[in-house]
């Protein structure tokens, strides 16, 4: 594990020209290119801001008012987690004569994966930011210094992303159904993680620990926390985020490494 | 160059890779069933296996050139990419000293959709070069592949000349100690593959390493110091390129010899149509052997040209008689005569013969060209009637270290006196 850690900082600068790379072939051709990347999370912000704010309006969800902004401040990084597993789950197999005829560090790409959807959602951070100023205008008491610790939540949540990656990408290469499997399982997840709901809704006991457990909660706490309810998260939440960082990193790039001896041949 | 001195570049000890053999269904394999099955950890262990190497060892010293030799399927791509480090071996060692530079397929390592200006970038890097440094270099790549404008352009654009051209000047400006190249050479243009042989010739100037592979196998008598042959997966010789080529050369030589053999036979033993056009005669006497022998009286289908050769022809006459001669000729495939003669011409006055009988013809140096020709036989009455007419009997192939082209290769050797310089090959 160790030592992928080490292959991927000895290739930084390969990292950054890949990520550079990926990130100018989906703006390419597109003089809106940036935009989409803004466009596609503020869309699904307002389709669930419509429904849960106005359809389905939460019983439990005291506290979350205005609840479009309770709900992107939980979304935006649900959507680079989501979509760097979906990305770096096929990035092998997608990049397979890279790695099939050239001697390629393997373990970038589904790096390269997460490091570029980071990318966009940092594009979307300004959204973020302007929403959080909008609502502090009109007297929510949202944002404030405590969002200054938001890099801190990122840079812990990167070993989880990045080792999830690494070893669901290897997986994909030996089994040709992970990505449907992934796509259900993301979905599952999205629903089992309080992003859409405050964590004090779910008031069945036994699943509010489903919930509490779910490895990827503590970071959706600590996103609302600093950008939402102005509160820095705790050391319990700290130390759980620690956890699952340590443990998504131990037990995707393990994966990766038992599997790497036959990735080239099977991919 | 004292390989003992100096630490070897590459090092290759007791090597062997088996693939997993892909089993019909192994591909539909699933996670979902093999959660379900409980299987994982079987289905990720390897199963059945191809050996693709095996017990394959050797060293190359730094600013050696090693070439590997052999058929199709050899193991000699598959070698190195072991020691490129692309696959990892299943038992044995590989160590490699330096920096690895790889050209091992066609436009391997690049994005089709990109332009080939990033490419560059991204490959230089895979291979350890820093951004300011691939920089630095830049223009001279772009030289070096005499691709113009043309690096602006989505890579996909590019001929397969222009694949090989780019990635083989970012493998060596990248300053490689060791250069792996496979068999991608025969790509490009005549003018291109020379540009590359004396910066590989550089290279090895430099004290770098080469590993190469090619079916060229003048290339790699040229360019190699030493050379491995490769025979399914396993070594079968290694040493100076001459002997080892010679010998590989010998033993695909013997094989089709011997297929062409089988397939004269099966033909002649088949229908009558084309085989009485090779045979024909009144039967007076029947040719029942025929034999070509090296100067060891070895039998043999393949010959290094200015070997001796001995044409044994063993014949059988029911009846005694006292008007016969013993004629050979040598043609190449399109029936063109190159050489004959019989016992007449030669000035044998016949007796008798009767019963068995066993001719030679012994030709203490055969100077044919490098070929294939074929043998015919016959024995007839002196005035040409024949007895039996046997036309494309044996299949002979000719090698020869440096060839010439026609059908005659007469000992010879070039000299020159004057205002002249050149780099007489190396033997």
């Amino acid at each position: 594990m160790l030592s992928i850690a080490r292959e991927i900082l000895r290739f930084r600068g390969l990292l950054l020209t890949l990520v550079g790379r990926e990130l100018k072939a989906r703006y390419r051709g597109s003089v809106l290119g940036f935009f989409w990347s803004l466009v596609n999370p503020t869309l699904l912000a307002a389709v669930y801001s419509f429904v849960f704010g106005f359809v389905f309006v939460p019983r439990q969800a005291a506290g979350t008012d205005p609840y479009a902004l309770f709900l992107i401040t939980g979304l935006f990084p649900w959507i680079w987690l989501s979509t760097s597993l979906l990305e770096g789950a096929l990035s092998l197999v997608a990049n397979a004569g890279l790695i099939r005829k050239a001697v390629f560090p393997a373990a970038l790409l589904p790096i390269v994966a997460v490091f570029s959807n980071l990318v966009h959602f940092l594009l979307a951070l300004p959204v973020l930011a302007v929403a959080l100023v909008v609502g502090r205008a009109l007297g929510h008491p949202v944002g404030g210094w405590s969002a200054l610790l938001l890099p801190l939540v990122i840079v812990l949540e990167l070993p989880l992303v990045g080792g999830l990656a690494l070893g669901l990408a290897a997986l994909n290469v030996h089994f040709k159904d992970v990505k449907d499997i992934l796509t259900n399982l993301l979905t599952l997840l999205f629903f089992m993680t309080p992003v859409i709901y405050p964590l004090a809704a779910v008031t069945f006991r036994p699943l509010w620990w489903v919930v509490r457990l779910n490895p990827f909660t503590p970071f959706t706490l600590a996103y609302q926390q600093l950008l939402f309810f102005h509160v820095v998260p705790d050391a319990t939440l700290w130390l759980q985020m620690a956890i699952g960082a340590a443990l998504g990193w131990v037990i995707g790039a393990s994966l990766f490494a038992r599997l790497s001896d036959t990735l080239v041949e099977a991919v | 160059m004292s390989v003992a001195a100096a630490p070897a570049a590459i090092v290759v000890e007791n090597l062997a890779k088996r693939y997993r053999r892909a089993v019909p269904g192994y591909q539909l394999r699933t996670l979902k069933s093999a959660l379900l099955d409980r299987s994982l950890v079987r289905d990720l262990a390897p199963g059945e296996t191809i050996t693709a190497l095996d017990g394959v060892s050797f060293e190359v010293g730094r600013g050696e050139a090693f070439g590997l030799i052999g058929g199709n399927g050899s193991g000699k791509s598959t070698l190195l990419k072991v020691v490129a480090g692309i696959l990892k071996p299943t038992s044995g060692r590989v160590a490699v000293s330096g920096r690895i530079s790889a050209l091992i397929e066609l436009g391997a390592g690049f994005h089709p959709e990109i332009s080939g200006r990033e490419n560059v970038f991204i490959n230089a890097a895979v291979l350890g070069l820093e951004r300011a440094e691939v920089a630095r270099r830049f223009d001279s790549i772009v030289e070096f592949a005499g691709l113009g404008d043309f690096i602006d352009e989505p890579v996909k654009n590019y001929s397969s000349g222009m694949y090989v051209r780019l990635g083989f000047a970012v493998a060596v400006h990248t300053d490689p100690d060791v250069l792996l190249v496979d068999e991608v050479l025969a790509v490009g243009d005549e003018a291109f593959a020379h540009k590359c042989l004396r910066r590989i010739e550089e290279h090895l100037g430099r004290g770098g390493t080469l590993l190469f592979v090619s079916h060229s196998l003048s290339l790699v008598e040229e360019l190699c110091d030493r050379v491995l042959w490769l025979e399914r997966g396993t070594p079968r010789l290694q040493g100076p390129p001459r002997r080892v080529i010679d010998a590989y050369r010998l033993a695909v030589a013997e094989e089709e010899g011997r297929e062409h053999q089988a397939a004269r036979e099966a033909g002649s033993a088949g229908e009558a149509g084309p085989s009485e056009a090779l045979r024909w005669g009144s039967g007076e006497a029947e040719i029942l052997r025929v034999r070509l022998l090296d100067g060891a009286g070895e039998e043999r289908y393949h010959l290094q040209s200015g070997e001796a050769a001995t044409i044994e022809i063993t014949a059988r006459a029911p009846r005694a008689l006292d008007d016969f001669v013993f004629g050979v000729a040598i043609a190449t495939p399109r029936g063109e005569m190159v050489w004959g003669t019989n016992t007449d011409l030669a000035g044998f006055a016949p007796r008798r013969f009767a019963g068995e009988a066993t001719v030679r013809v012994r030709c203490p140096a055969l100077r044919l060209a490098a070929g294939e020709y074929q043998l015919d036989v016959a024995v007839h009455a002196r005035n040409g009637a024949p007895y039996d007419y046997r036309r494309r009997l044996l299949a002979l192939t000719v090698t020869e270290p440096r060839p010439g082209v026609g059908t005659y290769s007469p000992e010879h050797r070039w000299e020159s006196e004057g205002e002249l310089d050149w780099e007489p090959p190396r033997e």
